[in-house]
């Protein structure tokens, strides 16, 4: 069951999952110990190469890989400059001399992960690519619900906003499917694809979707910063429609419903102020839980073996621009 | 002098296959009959069992030349095209410069004419630099022999400039072809919008953006009174808008269907393989089985590759990063009949009908046919041999194709054009 590879949630088997779930939680167990540090990857490197900025999820693996005793190594991305393929390729070909055990990996990019782990034989997580996968992200979310739930099949989760984006809806969405949750997408039209998996109910309307009677409701960021294309009309008027107002976490409230968010949280917008003092808020879990699932999926990874040799790579002239073409 | 023995004569008129011997001399087919004797000096081959069938002729290829060497020049890809059994090509303008003046289309003629050994014409842009601004220098390029006009790979964008552009070159006897797409819908990434976009976490392309064109630019071309051909469809909506507009006979409108948009779907796509990655994307099965029914129909006029080479670096790149694209020319005519004429989909009638006759007279040329009197053009095909598309079988200067490495039925084995034999296996 060894794999050398860590990118999507889709190609785990149940089992994996629960393997990963069971280590997490003893390496959760080491925090309260005086000295959190085990020799587990003693003597082996772990890069990280960030091409999207992100310090939470970048210092969770720093953090992770520390307390394993591996050496971290921040690769300098350059964050300015438009980082394409290509490029991405000659970083590569550095990294292979370079001998790393462990590549962590964030890249706007979906699918660039797998293309790296192709062409390396360090073992490769995915930190978040594009809109296509983040899986250390779905494992804590799992194994936070879990923590409350310790039988969690046939809970509900609800996935409020920018599904169509979103690495983590689709991330978290099928992992704890596999758990046996039922999972729903609620957001707004623009932003909650026609074409999801059947298995997962779409609403457009909040009420209807708490008629569906979630026992967690988890909400997504919204992507600020992609309102160049308006997916809805105003921040205000999305507070309204698919937010935690005030008003609905006095319901959420007398329900007893959990809430969570990847985070970083925008105030206002996903969420009132008043839901982060909120007692079955779990958004703080999420981010301790996010060092002992990222130590459990490093300490579970085997790097080296072979690897598809990439012939093409070899000797090809550097084309002199890349050009979208037919 | 050449004597083809107990040879299956295709034609695009029957969908029966004719036993005989082809007896071609001095460039022409002298005698087609029975037990044709052998005339003193003739070269016999016995080609009992295969096909004999007119020369391909693919009416959408990109040789990328001037500009791109690296990926094809009009050398490899003429090679590219004998090696599947194709006789005549068609250009696309997109290279650098565009072929939006008498001077690039002049030049891209010459070195056709210098280095390679079929007919290779070329289109030309709509407007200059393809940037769908200011009309090109249209009559210049007629002159030299240019019929169609597009700015293939982009749509052009402004309904008024393509209707004012329409207007001026239906005049001298030129159509226009239209790649069908609405940028602002598509998104750059070359894949379907649907259930394979999501899972892949990718901007998709919706087959709307497609069809949205498909039926603008055939209301332009009857405002025009000129002839639209729509290139590559994809969607099964896109066939069926064209159904329509035909079925009116009010507008002069063809169309074309890429082998890989009958045999693909969005699924292939897998894990991010970039050999599927084209534009317009693969759509769906739905797509796929209506694409073939239209082609049957006639609905489709005619099968073409778009051929479009790219370097091994950069289809090595992420699925997002890649170029769109593959190539078509050595590998069409053997998928054609591996995944189509042998399971019996359609017969080789079809085959010469929409890839060789159908292509040939869009552009205003002679049809190739077995048939006593007509130059030699032809393709011998042996139905029981096998072609592995290996990187040495390919003749592109690219690989980019899904096909690489199979093993598909049939195989070209010799192709004759007037007095030359360009290739035997
Ligand atoms: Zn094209």
């Amino acid at each position: 069951m060894a794999r050398k590879d860590l990118l999507d949630i889709a190609s785990l088997h149940r089992e994996e999952i629960e393997f990963l779930l069971d280590q997490s939680t003893s390496f959760k167990k080491l925090f309260t110990r005086s000295v959190k540090k085990i020799p587990a990857l003693e003597g082996k490197s772990v890069l990280m190469l960030f091409y999207e900025a992100s310090t939470r999820t970048h210092s969770s693996f720093e953090v992770a890989a520390k307390r394993l005793s591996a050496e971290v190594t921040n690769f300098n991305v350059d964050h300015s400059s438009i980082t394409k393929g290509e490029s991405v390729r000659e970083t590569i070909e550095t990294l292979q001399a370079m001998r790393t055990d462990y590549i962590v990996v964030r890249h706007s990019h979906s699918g660039l992960p797998g293309m790296i782990a192709r062409q390396t034989t360090a073992s490769v997580i995915n930190a978040g690519d594009g809109a296509h996968e983040h899986p250390t992200q779905a494992l804590l979310d799992a194994f936070t619900i879990k923590e409350k739930f310790p039988d969690p099949r046939g809970k509900k989760v609800l996935i409020i906003g920018d599904i169509l984006h979103s690495r983590v809806a689709r991330s978290t969405s099928t992992l704890l499917q596999k758990l046996g949750i039922e999972v729903a997408y609620l957001g707004p039209g623009s932003l909650v694809p026609k074409y999801v998996p059947a298995s997962i109910p779409r609403f457009t309307d909040y009420e209807a979707a708490m008629a569906w009677a979630p026992d967690v409701v988890y909400l997504l960021r919204v992507q600020l910063e992609r309102q160049d294309v308006q997916f809805f009309p105003s921040v205000r008027e999305y507070h309204r429609v698919y937010g935690i107002t005030n008003t609905r976490l006095a319901e959420i409230s007398d329900k007893g419903l959990y809430i969570m968010h990847p985070g970083p949280v925008n105030r206002g917008v996903e969420l009132c102020d008043a839901v982060m003092d909120y007692e079955r808020s779990l958004i703080t879990n999420q981010v301790e839980n996010g060092i002992s699932v990222r130590m459990a999926v490093l300490d579970w990874l085997t790097p080296g073996g072979d690897f598809p040799k990439q012939e093409a790579y070899a000797a090809q002239p550097r084309a002199g621009s890349t050009v979208i073409m037919p | 002098m050449l004597l083809l023995q107990n040879a299956r004569i295709a034609s695009e008129n029957s969908p029966v296959l004719l036993e005989s011997d082809v007896l071609i001399v001095e460039g022409k087919i002298q005698a087609i009959g029975s037990n044709l004797a052998i005339p003193e000096g003739a070269r016999v081959i016995d080609a009992r069992g295969r096909i004999l069938m007119p020369g391909m002729f693919d009416a959408h290829v990109h040789f990328r030349a001037p500009g791109f060497e690296n990926k094809e020049t009009i050398t490899t890809g003429s090679e590219a095209a004998i090696n599947g059994g194709i006789t005549g090509v068609v250009m696309m303008p997109n290279t650098r410069p565009a072929l939006d003046s008498a001077t690039a289309v002049a030049t891209v003629l010459e070195n056709a004419r210098d280095r390679a050994r079929i007919p290779v014409y070329t289109s030309g842009c709509v407007t200059k630099n393809r940037e769908g601004k200011e009309l090109a220098e249209i009559e210049g390029m007629r002159e030299l022999g240019v019929k169609m006009l597009t700015d293939d790979g982009d749509t052009t964008a402004d309904p008024a400039v393509l209707l004012r552009a329409m207007q001026y070159a239906t005049e001298f006897g030129m159509f226009f072809a239209s790649h069908c797409e609405v940028p602002e819908l598509a998104g750059p990434r070359a894949l379907n919008e649907g259930v394979m976009s999501y899972r892949l976490g990718i901007k998709g392309s919706p087959a709307c953006a497609e069809e949205i064109i498909i039926d603008r630019d055939i209301r332009l071309a009857r405002a025009a009174g000129a002839h639209v051909h729509i290139q590559h469809v994809s969607s099964k909506l896109g066939m069926e808008t064209i159904r329509w507009w035909k079925s009116r006979g009010d507008v002069k409108v063809t169309a074309e269907v890429a082998p890989h948009h009958l045999l693909f779907t969005d699924e292939h796509i897998g894990d991010y393989d970039t050999n599927y990655k084209m534009n317009p994307p693969l759509r769906t099965q739905a797509d796929c089985d209506a694409l073939l029914e239209g082609l049957k129909e006639g609905v489709l006029d005619l099968i073409a590759t778009d051929h479009a080479p790219h370097t091994p670096f950069e289809k090595a790149q992420d699925f997002i990063s890649a170029p769109n694209g593959i190539t078509g020319l050595d590998t069409a005519l053997v998928s054609l009949y591996h995944h189509f004429v042998a399971p019996g989909k359609f017969g080789w009638d079809l085959v010469v009908k929409r890839y060789s006759a159908e292509p040939r007279r869009l552009m205003g040329l002679p049809v190739a046919a077995i048939e006593v009197g007509q130059p030699a053009d032809c393709v011998l095909f042996d139905t029981d041999a096998e072609t592995t598309f290996t990187k040495d079988f390919m003749k592109s200067k690219s690989q980019n194709t899904p096909f690489i490495d199979q093993t598909l039925k049939g195989s070209v084995d010799l192709v004759v054009l007037g007095t030359e034999v360009l290739l035997e296996r």
